[in-house]
């Protein structure tokens, strides 16, 4: 490997590149254990990727099941191009995406109406209307969230969250696990999911829009 | 969106494109005039960049067991197959 960082330190990048490295050198001795790991640990990530593009939780684990056996013959030929990461999510797409054509479903994100509508960020009635004082401005601001991490360390309120991303519509799920969750840019989330860099964050400022309303009413229920 | 201010009901549905960068120079001017002057604002941008940060804290499903027990049948079958010795 060349690649070293201008300033001299590790870059995030060079940090991800070397722990990918003893992953996969782990794997290629046959190291069930790191196998395991890696199988627990993009499970559930995988699977609402891949439910955007199937109809039902069942096929979306068959899916993701074939992914994994499809990285496992890919493993040796897999050059550290990409991350293991976004080798992986790329296998999925590309299975979730034949799948999804046997099943004959229309492309998922083709266009941004149907599942996703064209609902607000935030309820109409939270802004003042033409004729008010201000119109368009606040009438029922957000209140400040004091201390959100601390409030969200508890179990309950962390199966809250996860609740509240699996009520998104499929398409926001899988946005909003690419960028937010699994913190792939952008520009990799476009090509994933062949997404225009516009619609990709229309739909993913709409997941967010919505955690954010859901954790408004989770804190305020639980002040 | 109205052509010389962007109101608070435009900014809520510009957070995103705000935050990843992607905003044409003419609108971010307008953007950030406003959220100069409008407290209610930030705390808007700061509540969508706290829920992007925490949805990563979430509990994550865990795979099936006999699902994943097959998968590590699958991956020794594999590796010994045609791995190391």
């Amino acid at each position: 490997m060349e690649r070293t960082s201008p300033s001299g330190g590790m870059s995030v990048d060079a940090r991800v590149e070397g722990r990918d490295a003893t992953l996969l050198a782990a794997l290629r001795a046959g190291d069930e254990a790191a196998f395991a790991a890696l199988v627990t640990r993009y499970h559930a990530s995988l699977k609402r990727v891949a439910r955007a593009y199937v109809s039902t939780d069942a096929v979306a684990e068959e899916v993701v099941q074939d992914t994994w056996m499809a990285a496992i013959r890919g493993l040796d030929r897999f050059e550290q191009r990409a991350t293991i990461k976004t080798w992986l999510f790329r296998i999925l797409t590309n299975q979730a995406k034949s799948r999804g054509m046997r099943e004959r479903r229309t492309v998922p994100f083709a266009s941004l109406a149907g599942a996703d509508g064209e609902e607000p960020s935030v309820a109409p009635d939270r802004f003042q209307r033409d004729g008010d004082t201000w119109p368009g401005h606040w009438a029922i601001p957000p209140r400040p969230w004091q201390d959100p991490e601390r409030r969200l360390a508890s179990l309950e309120a962390r199966e809250h969250l996860r609740a509240a991303i699996a009520a998104l519509p499929p398409t926001q799920q899988a946005v909003l696990t690419l960028r937010d969750v699994e913190g792939l840019e952008s520009e990799e989330v476009c090509g994933l999911l062949d997404l225009s860099a516009g619609n990709q964050r229309v739909i993913l400022h709409r997941a967010r829009a919505r955690v954010r309303a859901d954790l408004e009413r989770y804190f305020e229920e639980t002040a | 969106m109205s052509v010389d201010e962007v109101v608070c009901r435009e900014f809520a549905e510009l957070a995103t494109e705000y935050l990843d960068g992607a905003m044409p120079d003419e609108t971010l001017e307008l953007v950030e005039e406003h959220l100069a002057m409008c407290d209610w604002c930030r705390d808007y941008l700061g509540q969508i960049e706290t829920s992007a940060r925490v949805v990563a804290d979430a509990p994550q499903t865990a795979p099936p067991a006999p699902a994943l027990e097959a998968l590590v049948g699958a991956f020794r079958a594999h590796t010994t197959e045609d791995g190391p010795p």
